[in-house]
């Protein structure tokens, strides 16, 4: 296997310090942590709540030169991945038992998906536990949460609620940071991107601060308007769908008032983004996502 | 006697799934004489698109599952353009066919090696992969490589998520779907970029993944034998060849009981079934585009949120074995290595008809037009996910969606009894399977995964106004 072993995670860490220009002592305080190489891996429990999935299929399009050169080396050596449904080993009791250990431990804990409080969070429950009984999204959240060392919620859904809380919130659906009024780290998207998943957690496991903005997102990806650095911003108006390289905002692109770097970084290994293939900006890494800016093809007054 | 053996959470799928499943030895051998399925998520989408701009449902409905994005995108854009009377252009077909291959690819992929082979191959000695069940796993030379092909296939599904993005901008959930056309116009550098991506994953499916999948189906030979089930199979077809969807790679049909003879499906022959599951026996067999949910719960014989999608009155199974049988593509059996088998072959057939369409692509010619924009009407869109036949019905009034309806290919897959006698595809099929430990029933999980189950898209469509309740996919037999 093409190995990525901590050392160089850590020296990917230091790397995205440095390019994201963050001050020295950061760097400083990573490259102690490489001095300190016999830590274990740290455990991640990874938590499917009311989510599609996507968020851990765009975690799985990880790709990186310096860093983890795929989802394979990110899981093998730099994270325990000691508990994620879609992914694990182990099925059932087995299941549970492997969550039980980590969770005994010290653990990041990352929830996708928001979590459903209507009917008694009856419509997502996650696994049976020894007693028999169904444990909900509400009740993982509620023990898991409190005890790590910290909670990053992924995706929209896990952020804000995102699509299922969306008008007339059908079951219910409040974000992890209300629905435990911890302080989470809030990375949305809809899907999310693996590089602002990734970052996070070299953050984490290096101890250094993250500088949050107002709705609790890394200001790293989340300071700026995306319009503004918008390669298409004075370019002229489309008029139509199916225009190449125009401005959207009149087919109702939010690039103005929403924030993240998606447009710079590109999705799929720097391959494109919305507005790069001629649709709009859905507003998807935005508190307000979806029901603020549906319909969504509709101009912003 | 018999034990009961409660497999929850069931991973490796997508989304939320429990399984019950019964272990009686049956002419003293071990083996499943009863299966519940149970389903723990649902999210309301259906009432969440109510009242919405119609020009929505492309978007929103590609969150009902993030590994078959795409394919709710295509089915909804075929629904609103299907009550609009609205054709595409070459253009759009072309582009919607390429982008909706490039994820069928990543995500046979991705169920191969991520999902599934670690039911037959010890994984990497670390988690996600371990702890797991080790029974029945077989040492043989011709599959020592697989592991190392895992790392492989991670670059392919990722390269073939690469490729969709080209056109699609991002993947998952790509919102260049829009009713009307595309929105990507296919300059020649994004065909030139397409190409040398799909050259990349079709050596991939060619050198590596049918070769480990045959490796598979060689050592684990017995289980040709396990897993049947009904031996019906649907297919709503896909990728259409010209505007009117006429001819189409994958054509529309349905066998019964392993049959090669295929018959037409007519979706006004489809009523979901509702006797089983908690809802008005009032409202029982009837059309999705009529659709009414009103539930009841408690029930006497309910047990299931799921309705149970019948085609003039029979349970079917969808999926890549159903596509590729209903085609003459492969018509070897019906067991677990087929589904698996069935789902490499018609990986290797997608790219090579993806590699014909990119020259029908044409850069001075238009992408999108308007669709009509219809005050009112009502649609259908059919089309097939990497895992089944994948229905989208709408209903426009006053410009705004008034009904949408969703039939998944895993409600098929994993529906409940009709209470005409017919259990759903899945519980037939774990019915019968031999079992070596009772509390670590592997080979369940081999059946299960063999269907590629996708939970998020089928309890989905449940209303939210019940009251909440396990789905219980299972009947007492």
């Amino acid at each position: 296997m093409n190995h990525v072993d901590r050392r160089s995670f850590l020296k990917y860490c230091i790397s995205s310090a440095t390019v994201l220009g963050l001050e020295g002592s950061v760097v400083g305080k990573l490259e102690a942590a490489l001095a300190d190489g016999g830590r274990d891996l740290p455990t991640v429990i990874w938590l499917a709540c009311s989510n599609c999935t996507g968020c851990t299929v765009s975690l799985a399009n990880l790709a990186g030169d310096s860093g983890p050169s795929d989802v394979g080396d990110l899981l093998l050596n730099a994270i325990a991945l000691e508990y994620h449904p879609n992914l694990m080993g182990a099925a059932g009791e087995l299941a549970v038992s492997a969550l039980n250990s980590a969770a005994n431990g010290d653990y990041v804990l990352v929830v996708e998906g928001g979590v459903p409080t209507a009917f008694g969070g009856n419509t997502c429950m996650l696994w049976t536990d020894v007693t028999g009984h169904d444990v909900t999204a509400m009740e993982a959240v509620a023990w898991l949460a409190p005890g790590a060392a910290a909670v990053l919620s992924v995706g929209s859904c896990a952020s804000f609620g995102g699509i299922p809380k969306g008008n007339p919130n059908p079951t219910g659906i409040v974000s992890v940071e209300s629905f435990t009024g911890l302080p989470v780290i809030n990375i949305p998207g809809c899907p999310t991107h693996p590089d602002w998943i990734v970052w996070t957690v070299a953050q984490l496991i290096t101890g250094t601060p993250i500088e949050l903005d107002a709705y609790r997102r890394p200001r790293h990806f989340f300071a700026n308007r995306i319009h503004e650095t918008c390669p298409y911003k004075n370019a002229p108006e489309a008029t139509a769908f199916g225009q190449h390289g125009r401005c959207l905002e009149e087919l109702g692109c939010r690039g103005e008032h929403v924030r993240g770097d998606c447009h710079l970084r590109k999705w799929n290994s720097g391959t494109s983004f919305c507005m790069e293939v001629g649709s709009i900006c859905l507003g998807c890494t935005q508190p307000g996502f979806p029901d603020a800016y549906s319909p969504f093809y509709q101009e912003d007054d | 006697m018999p034990t009961l053996t409660v497999m929850d959470p069931v991973t490796r799928i997508e989304g939320h799934l429990k399984v019950e499943v019964s272990i009686e030895a049956v002419a003293g051998q071990d083996q499943v004489v009863d299966a519940r399925c149970t389903g723990t998520l649902f999210r309301g989408f259906e009432t969440i698109l109510e009242g919405r701009e119609p020009t929505d449902a492309p978007i929103l409905t590609q969150r009902i599952c993030g590994v078959c994005p795409v394919s709710h995108g295509m089915a909804s854009v075929k629904a609103l353009e299907d009550a609009a009377g609205f054709q595409v252009s070459t253009n759009a077909r072309v582009l919607r066919n390429l982008v909706l291959g490039a994820n069928f690819l990543q995500s046979h992929i991705l169920h191969f090696y991520l999902l599934a082979m670690v039911d037959f191959v010890a994984g990497p000695q670390a988690p996600p992969w371990a702890p797991a069940w080790d029974v029945d796993l077989r040492p043989d030379p011709r599959l020592d490589e697989l592991v190392n092909h895992m790392v492989l296939s991670l670059e392919a599904r990722r390269r073939a998520h690469e490729m969709g993005a080209i056109f699609g901008g991002r993947v998952p959930s790509p919102h260049a779907f829009h009713a009307g056309g595309f929105t990507a116009v296919p300059i020649p550098e994004r065909v030139r970029d397409f190409r040398n991506q799909l050259d990349y994953v079709t050596t991939f499916i060619e050198h590596v993944y049918l070769p480990d999948v045959e490796a598979v189906a060689a050592v684990y030979d017995d289980f040709r034998q396990v897993g049947g089930g009904h031996r019906n199979l649907l297919a709503f077809g896909v990728f259409d060849l010209d505007a009117q969807g006429t001819n189409r790679l994958f054509t529309a049909g349905r066998v019964t009981d392993g049959s090669t003879s295929v018959q037409s499906v007519d979706p006004s022959d489809i009523t979901e079934r509702v006797l089983s599951s908690w809802y008005d026996d009032a409202t029982d067999n009837l059309n999705p585009a009529s659709g009414d949910t009103s539930p009841v719960f408690p029930k006497a014989n309910g047990y299931s949120w799921l309705k149970a999608p019948r085609h003039l009155d029979a349970p079917f199974e969808a999926g890549p074995l159903a596509r590729m049988w209903v085609n003459g593509d492969y018509r070897e059996g019906i067991s677990v290595i087929d589904r698996h088998l069935a789902r490499a072959y018609e990986a290797l057939k997608v790219a090579h008809a993806m590699a014909e369409w990119l020259h029908e692509l044409d850069d001075t010619a238009p992408v999108h037009s308007n669709y009509g924009d219809p005050w009112s009407g009502t649609g259908v869109g059919l089309t097939e996910a990497p895992r089944g036949a994948l229905g989208h019905w709408v209903s426009i009034a006053n410009r705004q969606i008034a009904n949408y309806q969703v039939i998944t290919p895993t409600c098929w897959n994993a529906s409940p009894d009709d209470g005409q006698g017919f259990a759903g595809p899945l519980e037939q099929a774990l019915i019968g399977t031999p079992i070596l430990d009772r509390d670590r029933p592997v080979e369940a999980l081999r059946v299960i995964h063999s269907f590629d189950p996708c939970l998020s898209c089928a309890v989905h469509v449940m209303q939210a106004s019940g009251r909440p309740k396990i789905v219980r996919l299972g009947t007492a037999r």
